[in-house]
């Protein structure tokens, strides 16, 4: 069986996986996080998004090897010393969670949009989630917290 | 009492483990030495199943058990009738896809899943019913034998004052045929869990589930044990909105546990929660609508057909519930309702957004808008003519109870939206240039009503127990509540809380809500009919009254815990009746909520594609617990709207079906949604309400469409009388109207 070794949320890990295993298989039952959901499976809903090298990929849909040396960020990456993530603070405060199915997803999305783009205009915030399905809440709340979190990521200087 | 946290948006409970992807949802809980299982699906919607050949999948290596009919000690379930198999056996019928076969479980999801296709089943195909206008005709191939000679459920008649009378009147009659398909519930979160025996020997069951308390007693028939024998536990729920008020994995898991003694696990993927699941009934529907001259409606005459798919799920309920609302939020001397469910080979329908006054809202609606262009009145104005007010006579004769807020959402919608009122007149605003010469703009009003809370008689109830820990100085450190009311993701638990710190007089912070576990928690109801904050809030509120009061008690005598168990009945503020069998007359339900939208939009005249550009959303709630949590209930009822009128349509040819994954069922992206998006908070009491709070869930779906499908008439000038409203259907309904089809 062939060794994985990535970096997961800034550790450096080694994973025994298969070869046709996908990552989010590989993080949810090899490794225990379960913060990346999967809905649809086959790419279409963008809850099982994962940071890889920087960028939002559907996980549902990685190769586990592909991962072979990269970063891997997952939901539970962010945030530092139990501090939450700006991002999740304004999800938080724009009440955007509904069922909460979709949000780690989301929140990924919006990381990966942030770090590229740090003043998105609401289109870019859009664009930036549109491969991200959420049934409950209309997407507004998202759109909203999303927008204060790049307003609070400003006042700070900037993500990252 | 003060209003301290009661309206106030006060951060969900939940919301910082969900952002952190803490939260547990049911596909994430995993037992030591669990198995996988995996279910054999019907492979046709009629059929006789003649025989069932398991053996090559038992000599896959891995497989612990393979479950058959023989396997259930009492093979039949059913939320409102009994007459679902939980497992059809050799010379038994399979009445949709959705029915199953067999179980298997094995050592690992691999396994389970490989050896799944290796059962061989061998069926007899019957004639399948597709159509439930077919299926209602005598003679027709029959659904279930054993029930009757017809395939139809239910018919319920409404008869008030004189229909002939009423069209006598009128001046103007609009007649209309309308169809609203099938709709996917499509939660983010497919059917999931865990079931196993726990340390008391008890079947239990982790998933998610709307009335947990109702799967169990459904559960324990299944099993031929009592009660206290089973147990269910509701972890975060991705998601419900009716998908899963009837058990689609619940009682699987439980078999599965009762049969192999360890822990099995069952995780749906996408296409068999949307193949095999159900779904929101598809309505056909015949209005006739009349009015006078000066726009006051004398008569409505309509009928109502549904598809209840192959078994009989809450199709009666929702018929009951579809037919007191057909004639929408207004007041109609003259009546004649008759509204039929009819057994098909479709999917199984069942609760949905709205509970059966969705479909009809589309029609009544599109029915207002289009006499309003017969008699050249605006169609807000021709509204205020005709809305319910307090004690206005509703369709069923029963006088309108205190705190009907339909004007007043009207009211500040169209003026949010432009309107000006001049008198009794309403004038419609300009819409601006359309965004490309290609491209029309119009705009498109509409109204809904709902009830909150259970109906017809029925003795709806909330049980809720209250713990109250005092601290040194008698003061309350943390208050627990402690009721089966599942959190389906609209913030339930958040709003009881609030509830509860309020009537306690505590900080929000120091209340928390009991996980949702049978043998901890009692009943509380069903997470449906828009009805916790009402029926659980004013249970909520006489438990915490009741613990102020002990608390003095226990002052005195120096003891730190208090326990209050308090079971509010809707009937001790409003006893509701069924329906009367020849007139339908009758007092249907404890409470209302109320609701107009107006959606601007702009058609492209090429390609026949809608965009929504503006959209208002008004709600009466009588009282906003948590005013984020209502705006979110507005974004989320205009989302599923706005699939309704445009997007998603659940296809079957025959009973098979075609879209079974979400590029096939579209529902919104963020970039279908309404660009710029307006919500309205309405606070017209229910005297009766907790701090005066109606519902809000379903209300916020119903006027979507017909708003959206009303300005795309009001841009192109077609009527799109059948959902949805595609850029297809859009563009040949032009084509056809320019007489070039």
């Amino acid at each position: 069986m062939p060794t994985l070794k990535m970096i997961l949320n800034g550790q450096e890990v080694f994973v025994d996986v298969e070869a046709g295993d996908l990552l989010a298989d590989v993080l949810r039952d090899k490794l225990g996080l379960i913060g990346t959901k999967i809905s649809c499976g086959e790419g279409e809903c963008g809850a099982c998004a994962v940071l890889v090298d920087g960028r939002a990929v559907d996980s549902c849909l990685y190769p586990a090897l592909k991962a072979q040396g990269r970063e891997v960020t997952t939901i539970e990456g962010l945030g530092q010393d139990n501090r939450l993530d700006p991002i999740q603070q304004a999800f938080i405060d724009k009440t955007a969670p509904q069922c909460g199915y979709c949000i780690p997803g989301m929140v990924i999305s919006a990381k990966a949009l942030l770090d590229e783009n740090p003043h998105p205009t609401r289109q870019e915030i859009e664009e930036g989630i549109s491969g991200n399905l959420c049934r409950c809440t209309g997407y507004y709340q998202i759109i909203e917290a999303i927008e204060l979190a790049a307003e609070r990521l400003a006042e700070k200087g900037g993500p990252k | 009492m003060s209003n301290r946290v009661v309206g106030q948006s006060v951060p969900k409970i939940d919301a910082a483990t969900k952002v952190r992807g803490q939260r547990k949802f049911p596909q994430d809980f995993n037992m030591k030495g669990q198995l996988y299982a995996k279910v054999v699906w019907s492979e046709y919607p009629h059929a006789r199943v003649l025989k069932i050949d398991v053996s090559p999948a038992e000599a896959l290596p891995g497989v612990v058990a393979i479950l058959t009919s023989k396997d259930v000690p009492v093979n039949e379930y059913g939320i409102n009738i009994v007459d679902q198999p939980v497992l059809v056996g050799e010379g038994e019928k399979v009445r949709w896809l959705g029915d199953r076969i067999a179980i298997v479980i094995g050592e690992s999801e691999k396994i389970a899943q490989e050896a799944r296709q290796l059962v061989r089943v061998e069926y007899e195909p019957l004639p399948v019913v597709s159509d439930p206008r077919e299926a209602m005709k005598p003679g027709a191939p029959l659904i279930h034998e054993e029930r009757g000679d017809s395939n139809i459920l239910k018919h319920v008649k409404i008869r008030k004052g004189d229909i002939e009378k009423g069209f006598a009147e009128a001046d103007v009659v609009i007649e209309k045929y309308y169809l609203t398909p099938h709709v996917e519930h499509a939660y983010m979160q497919p059917e999931a869990g865990v079931g196993y025996i726990d340390e008391k020997g008890r079947v239990t069951v982790i998933a998610a589930a709307q009335w947990s308390h109702d799967d169990l007693h459904q559960i324990s028939h299944m099993l031929d044990l009592p009660l206290d024998q089973v147990r269910e536990i509701v972890p975060a729920i991705g998601g419900a909105f009716g998908g899963r008020e009837d058990m689609y994995i619940q009682h699987l898991l439980a078999l599965c546990a009762y049969c192999v003694r360890r822990p099995v696990k069952m995780v749906f993927d996408r296409e068999e929660s949307i193949r095999n699941t159900g779904k929101r009934h598809p309505y056909y529907m015949k209005y006739r609508t009349g009015a006078t001259r000066d726009g006051k409606l004398t008569a409505v005459e309509i009928e109502l057909i549904s598809d209840a798919g192959g078994y009989a799920s809450t199709s009666i309920p929702v018929l009951n519930n579809a037919a007191s609302f057909a004639a929408g939020p207004y007041v109609v001397p003259h009546a004649k309702v008759d509204a039929y469910t009819v057994y098909t080979n479709n999917a199984v329908t069942m609760a949905m957004r709205g509970f059966g006054s969705t479909q009809p809202a589309f029609a009544y609606e599109m029915q207002m808008n289009k006499l309003a262009e017969a008699l050249g009145v605006d169609p807000v104005e021709l509204r205020m003519k005709n809305l319910l007010e307090d004690g206005s006579i509703a369709l069923t004769g029963n006088p309108m109870p205190k705190g009907v807020g339909i004007k007043e959402t009207l009211r500040q919608a169209a003026l949010g939206a432009g309107w000006r009122e001049e008198g009794d007149q309403w004038i419609k605003p300009d819409l601006g240039t359309p965004s490309a010469p290609y491209r029309r703009r119009g705009i498109g009003v509409a109204c809904g009503y709902k009830n909150v809370g259970y109906s017809f008689g029925f003795d709806d109830k909330s049980k809720v127990i209250v713990e109250l820990a005092l601290d040194e100085s008698g003061e309350v450190a943390r208050a627990l509540v402690k009721l089966g009311a599942s959190d389906q993701g609209m913030g339930a638990h958040t709003a009881l809380a609030q509830i509860a710190a309020e009537a306690l007089g505590i900080d929000y912070e120091k209340v928390r809500v009991a996980l949702v576990d049978t043998s901890v928690v009692p009943n509380g109801g069903s997470c449906s009919a828009s009805r916790h904050v009402y029926m659980s809030g004013n249970a909520i509120i006489r438990a915490c009254q009741e613990a102020v009061r002990k608390r003095q008690e226990a002052l005195r005598t120096g003891e730190r815990r208090v326990s209050v168990e308090y079971e509010y009945h809707g009937r001790s503020v409003r006893p509701t009746t069924p329906y009367d069998d020849e007139n339908g007359m009758c007092d249907p339900h404890i409470s209302y909520g109320y609701t107009s939208q107006i959606a601007l939009v702009e058609v492209d005249v090429e390609t026949g594609q809608t965009e929504v550009l503006k959209f208002l959303a008004a709600q009466d709630v009588g009282k906003a617990i948590n005013p984020e949590m209502v705006k979110g209930q507005a974004g989320g009822g205009v989302h599923m709207g706005l699939g309704y009128a445009l997007t998603e349509e659940f296809i079957q040819k025959e009973g098979l079906v075609k879209t079974r994954r979400f590029s096939e069922y579209h529902i919104p992206t963020v970039a279908d949604m309404p660009r710029e998006f307006i919500p309205f908070i309405v606070e017209v009491p229910d005297p009766t309400g907790p701090f005066g709070a109606k519902g809000v869930g379903e209300m916020t779906t119903l006027p979507t469409a017909p708003a959206i499908i009303s300005a795309i008439h009001d841009a192109v000038g077609v009527w799109i009388d059948n959902l949805p409203a595609t850029a297809e259907k859009v563009w040949w309904k032009m084509r056809e109207k320019a007489g070039m089809a």
